[in-house]
C-alpha cells in the first residue's frame, strides 16, 4: 500500500463516518481509496478546503469521526475554521490529512503544516511509512477523543508515493463509532470570555460552555512521554538523533550506530524522552523534514540541539536523503556528483489542452493578464510569457480588479480563472468587482474538472460522487445572476471565435466574462483528429510553433546532426493550434 | 548464491508505463517473499515530466524509501535523458539498461538551455558501466506500438539478464492488464526474450 491507500484504510478500521475535503498533491488520492474501497464512509468534495473542514466539524459534533483531506496550501483556506475548532469540545474524533508538499515535488510552495500545531497548540502526527500512516490515523482518532482537540496528521510526499507493507486484518468490518459527550460546543473566544470575571462563573450554564484545552494539552505533553508511537533506541554514545517522518529511516541507514529517538507524534513532543536521550549522548542532533519547528521546539524546553546550522533549510534544502545525511555525519563517505548540462525538464501542457488556446491569443494581442492556479499557470513559464502575474488558488479574478482600479482601468488587465478555481474562492473575486462597479474581465476555463490534480468533480462537472444532474450548477447562470453583463460561451477549438470574444470582452467598457469551454483533453480522453505535420521545405524555424507550448512540437535533432522542428505523431491530437502559429503554412494535417 | 535484495531505480518520462513496470515487478517480487518499499516520485508538470521511481527489495525490512547515491545495483531507463541523469547514482559494478528514445525537453526546445552537445548515447556508452542499449526503432514490430510498451519489453529483458521464469513473468502481465491489451503484451514480452538473448546476456 501507499501513504494514501494506508490513511483510507485507517480511516475504515477507525470507524470514520464523514470524509470531506478539497483536492491537492500529494494527498489527493486519500479520498478515492476511501471512496471506492469503503463505500459504508460517507464521501465528498467540497467546494473548497474551509468548506470541507466546516463540514468535518459539524459530524464530528454530531458524535461521528469525521475527517477532511487537503494539502498544506489548502490548510491556509480552512485556516479559520481550524482556528474555530481547536479548544472547543469535540464529540466524535476530528483529524485532519494534511499533505505537506516535502521536496516541493508537486511545485507548491514550501509549507509546513506543523506550524499550524504551533498556532493554535494541537497534536500533529507524523509517520515514517505505510503501515504508520495506517496505525497513526486510527492513533489520531483516539487522541482527538480522548484529549478533546482537532489532530492533524501530517503527510508528505514521499509518504504519500511511497508503497511498503502494511499489515491488515482482512476480516476487519466496518464499525461506526458514536461519541457525543457534549451537548455544546463553541469556539474557545466565547468560552473563555465568558469564564473571565464572570460572577457566577460557577453557574452550571455555564460550565457546560467551558472547555480548559491548556489543561487537556498539558495532559497530553505528560502522557506523550509513555506512549508507544514514540520511541527511544538508545546505542552508541557518540551521536543522537531526534527524528520524524522518513527522516528517521533515512538516518537508520546511514547512521546504524546513533541512539535515535523517533517521535510519532511532532506535537507536543515527549520532553522526558528528549532529556534521556541529550543525556545519554555527546553530541544531539534533530533531523526533520520542513522547517526547523521540532529544533525550536526543543531549544525551547533549554536542551542544546544541532540543525538548522548543521543542514540548512529552505531554500537550499530541498527535503531530506541519506545522501545530506552522509555528507554531513559520515566524515569519508565518497562524493558523487551529477553529471554536467543535462537539460532540465520544465513542464509543458498536454497537447491540445484548451489553456494553450487562451494563451496563445493573449500573447497574440499583447493583453496583459493574471493566471490562477490551474494547469494554464504553465503559461507564465518563460518558454510562454502569456501571463504576468499569478498567485494563491481562486485569485486572479481580485488580482486583476485590483490591478485595473489602481491603473483607473486604462489597460484592461484581465484574469483568467480554471472552473475548479471560479467555485473555490474565485466567485468571491467576481462578486466584488460588480459591486464594486469594476469594468474587467474574466475568462473562466470550462473543462468540467480539477485537471491539474487529477480531474476530480466540481460544481459543473456531470459526474461525481454524489452527482445528480439536476444539481449541476452552471457558470453562466450564476455569472448571471451575480449580475455580470455581458457573458460569452465559446468552444476553445474555434480560434477565430475564440479570438473575437476575447477581444471583445476586452474592449468593451463594462464587466464581462468569457467561459471558454472544452473538456479537459486528458480526463476525458477526447477522441483524436486528424494529426498536423511541419514540411520542412516550408519551415524557416522561426520557432513560433513550439512557443505555443503543446508538447508534441519538438526540435530534434536528426541522426545527420541536423535541427529539425517536428511534431511527434503519437502526441499530437490534431487541435489545429499550431497551424495558426506559423506565418509560413508549414503546418497541415 | 541466495538473492538478499537489491536497489533498482527505474526512470523516464510520464506516459512511458513506468508505475506499471514497477508494478508488475513489485508482484514477482512479493510472490517470492522479499520485503519491498518502492518510491514513485513523480517530477512536477503535466506530460513530459521526468519520472523517477526507487525500486528496493530485500530479505530484510527496507529501511529508506530513496536509494543512497553510490547504492544503486540496476538503472533501467526508458528515456536517454534521464539516464544521463542518474548515472552517477550506480554503484561501480552497477548495470544500465536504456532506450535511446528521447523526448526533448522544453528547455532546449524553446531555447532557455542548448543541449549537450555529444551524443546520449555515447556519453551513456562512456560510463564505464556495463550498459545495455536498445533502440525501439530497430525493433519495431507490427503486433504492438513498442512506443507505448518499452515497459514490457523492458521487464523481458531484466527478466531474461536475472534468469527469472518467463512463464511466471508472463503470468504477472497477464492477471494486471485489461484483457484487450494482453496479446499485445505478450507479444511486446516475446520481442523483449528476442533482445535479451541477442545480446548473450
Ligand atoms: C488552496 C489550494 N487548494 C488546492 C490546491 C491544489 N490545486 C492546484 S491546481 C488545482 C485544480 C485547479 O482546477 P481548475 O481551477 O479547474 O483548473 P484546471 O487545472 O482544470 O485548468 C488544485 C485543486 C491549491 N494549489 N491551492
Ligand atoms: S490535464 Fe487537461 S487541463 Fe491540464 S494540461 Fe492536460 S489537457 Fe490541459
Ligand atoms: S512556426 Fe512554421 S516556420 Fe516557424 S518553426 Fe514552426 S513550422 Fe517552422
Ligand atoms: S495540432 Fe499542433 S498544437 Fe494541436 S496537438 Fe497537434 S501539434 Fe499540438
Amino acid at each position: 500500500m501507499n501513504g494514501n491507500e494506508a490513511v483510507a484504510r485507517g480511516a475504515f478500521e477507525a470507524g470514520v463516518k464523514v470524509a470531506s475535503g478539497f483536492p491537492g498533491t500529494p494527498s489527493t488520492e486519500v479520498m478515492d481509496y476511501t471512496k471506492y474501497r469503503y463505500p459504508d464512509i460517507y464521501c465528498e468534495w467540497s467546494t473548497n478546503e474551509k468548506v470541507g473542514l466546516e463540514v468535518a466539524i459539524g459530524a464530528s459534533f454530531a458524535g461521528y469521526r469525521s475527517f477532511a483531506v487537503m494539502k498544506t496550501v489548502g490548510l491556509h483556506v480552512a485556516a479559520d475554521a481550524l482556528g474555530g475548532a481547536a479548544g472547543s469540545q469535540i464529540n466524535g474524533g476530528l483529524v485532519l490529512v494534511v499533505g505537506d508538499d516535502v521536496g516541493r515535488i508537486a511545485g507548491d510552495d514550501y509549507n509546513d503544516v506543523r506550524h499550524y500545531g504551533n498556532m493554535f497548540n494541537i497534536p500533529v502526527l507524523e509517520p515514517s511509512d505505510s503501515q504508520e500512516a495506517k496505525d497513526l490515523m486510527i492513533k489520531a482518532f483516539e487522541i482527538s477523543e480522548e484529549y478533546s482537540t482537532p489532530v492533524i496528521l501530517k503527510i508528505t510526499s514521499v509518504i504519500c508515493k511511497t508503497t511498503s507493507g502494511v499489515s491488515i486484518d482482512e476480516s476487519a468490518t466496518y464499525k461506526v463509532k458514536i461519541k457525543q459527550k457534549y451537548k455544546v460546543s463553541f469556539s474557545k473566544v466565547i468560552m473563555t470570555t465568558m469564564m473571565m470575571n464572570a460572577k457566577g462563573s460557577e453557574h452550571p450554564k455555564l460550565t457546560k460552555c467551558f472547555n480548559d484545552f491548556p489543561a487537556h494539552m498539558r495532559r497530553l505533553a505528560e502522557d506523550c512521554n509513555n506512549f508507544d508511537i514514540n520511541k527511544l533506541e538508545l546505542k552508541g554514545k557518540k551521536i543522537g538523533v531526534i527524528t520524524a517522518g522518513t527522516p528517521y529511516f533515512y538516518t537508520t541507514e546511514v547512521l546504524p550506530d546513533a541512539s535515535i529517538l523517533k517521535v510519532g507524534m511532532v506535537m507536543p513532543l515527549p520532553e522526558k524522552l528528549i532529556r534521556e536521550l541529550a543525556a545519554h549522548v555527546e553530541k544531539l542532533y534533530v533531523i526533520e523534514d520542513g522547517h526547523d519547528i521540532m529544533e525550536k521546539n526543543i531549544k525551547d524546553l533549554g536542551i542544546a540541539v544541532i540543525g538548522k546550522e548543521l543542514f540548512p533549510k529552505f531554500p537550499e534544502m530541498m527535503r531530506f536523503t541519506p545522501d545530506i545525511i552522509e555528507e554531513k555525519l559520515v566524515p569519508d563517505a565518497p562524493k558523487r556528483t551529477l553529471m554536467d548540462g543535462i537539460p532540465f525538464r520544465l513542464p509543458v501542457s498536454c497537447a491540445g489542452c484548451s489553456h494553450l488556446f487562451i494563451s496563445q491569443i493573449l500573447r497574440n494581442h499583447k493583453i496583459k493578464a493574471a493566471a490562477d492556479v490551474t494547469c494554464g499557470l504553465i503559461g507564465c513559464f518563460p518558454h510562454m510569457e502569456s501571463y504576468s502575474l499569478q498567485k494563491c488558488m481562486g485569485s486572479s479574478i481580485a488580482l486583476a480588479h485590483g490591478y485595473n482600479v489602481a491603473t483607473d482601468h486604462k489597460e484592461n488587465f484581465v484574469a483568467m480563472i480554471g472552473d475548479g478555481g471560479f467555485w473555490a474562492t474565485g466567485i468571491n473575486g467576481l462578486m466584488n468587482l460588480i459591486f464594486n462597479d469594476s469594468q474587467s474581465t474574466t475568462i473562466i476555463v470550462d473543462n468540467s474538472c480539477l485537471a491539474m490534480t487529477g480531474g476530480q468533480h466540481i460544481a459543473s462537472s456531470e459526474f461525481g460522487f454524489n452527482y445528480k444532474p439536476e444539481n449541476k450548477l452552471e457558470i453562466a447562470k450564476v455569472c448571471e445572476a451575480i449580475g455580470v453583463k455581458d457573458i460569452v460561451t465559446v468552444d476553445a477549438y474555434e480560434f477565430e471565435n475564440l479570438e473575437k470574444a476575447i477581444l471583445n470582452a476586452v474592449n468593451s467598457n463594462t464587466n464581462s466574462v468569457v467561459i471558454v469551454q472544452k473538456p479537459c483533453v486528458t480526463k476525458f480522453k477526447l477522441p483524436k483528429s486528424d494529426i498536423y505535420q511541419i514540411d520542412q521545405d516550408l519551415c524557416t524555424q522561426c520557432r513560433k510553433c513550439i512557443n505555443i507550448g503543446c508538447l508534441a512540437i519538438e526540435s530534434k535533432k536528426g541522426k545527420d546532426g541536423k535541427v529539425e522542428i517536428v511534431i511527434n505523431e503519437d502526441l499530437c491530437v490534431g487541435c489545429g493550434l499550431c497551424s495558426t502559429a506559423c506565418k509560413f503554412d508549414a503546418i497541415n494535417s | 548464491m541466495q538473492d538478499t535484495g537489491k536497489n533498482i531505480i527505474i526512470a523516464g518520462v510520464g506516459g512511458q508505463g513506468i508505475l506499471l513496470f514497477s508494478n508488475l515487478l513489485s508482484k514477482y517480487y512479493m510472490k517470492l517473499g522479499y520485503e519491498l518499499k518502492i518510491s514513485d516520485v513523480i517530477g512536477l508538470g503535466q506530460r513530459g515530466g521526468g519520472v523517477e521511481s526507487h525500486f528496493r527489495y530485500s530479505n530484510k525490512p527496507v529501511l529508506s524509501p530513496f536509494i543512497k547515491s553510490g547504492d544503486v545495483d540496476y538503472l533501467l531507463s526508458f528515456e536517454q535523458t534521464e539516464t544521463l541523469r542518474y548515472l552517477h547514482c550506480l554503484k561501480d559494478d552497477g548495470i544500465v539498461f536504456t532506450s535511446t528514445f528521447e523526448l526533448s525537453t522544453s528547455s532546449v526546445n524553446t531555447r532557455l538551455e542548448k543541449d549537450m552537445p555529444e551524443s546520449k548515447t555515447e556519453l551513456i556508452k562512456r560510463s564505464g558501466k556495463k550498459t545495455f542499449i536498445i533502440d525501439p526503432e530497430e525493433n519495431k514490430s507490427p503486433d504492438f506500438d513498442i512506443s507505448k510498451m518499452m515497459n514490457i519489453v523492458m521487464l523481458a529483458i531484466y527478466a531474461e539478464f536475472r534468469g527469472y521464469p518467463h512463464e511466471e513473468m508472463i503470468e504477472i502481465v497477464r492477471e494486471s492488464v485489461p484483457a484487450k491489451f494482453i496479446e499485445g503484451n505478450i507479444k511486446a514480452y516475446e520481442k523483449g526474450v528476442e533482445i535479451a538473448r541477442a545480446f548473450a546476456l
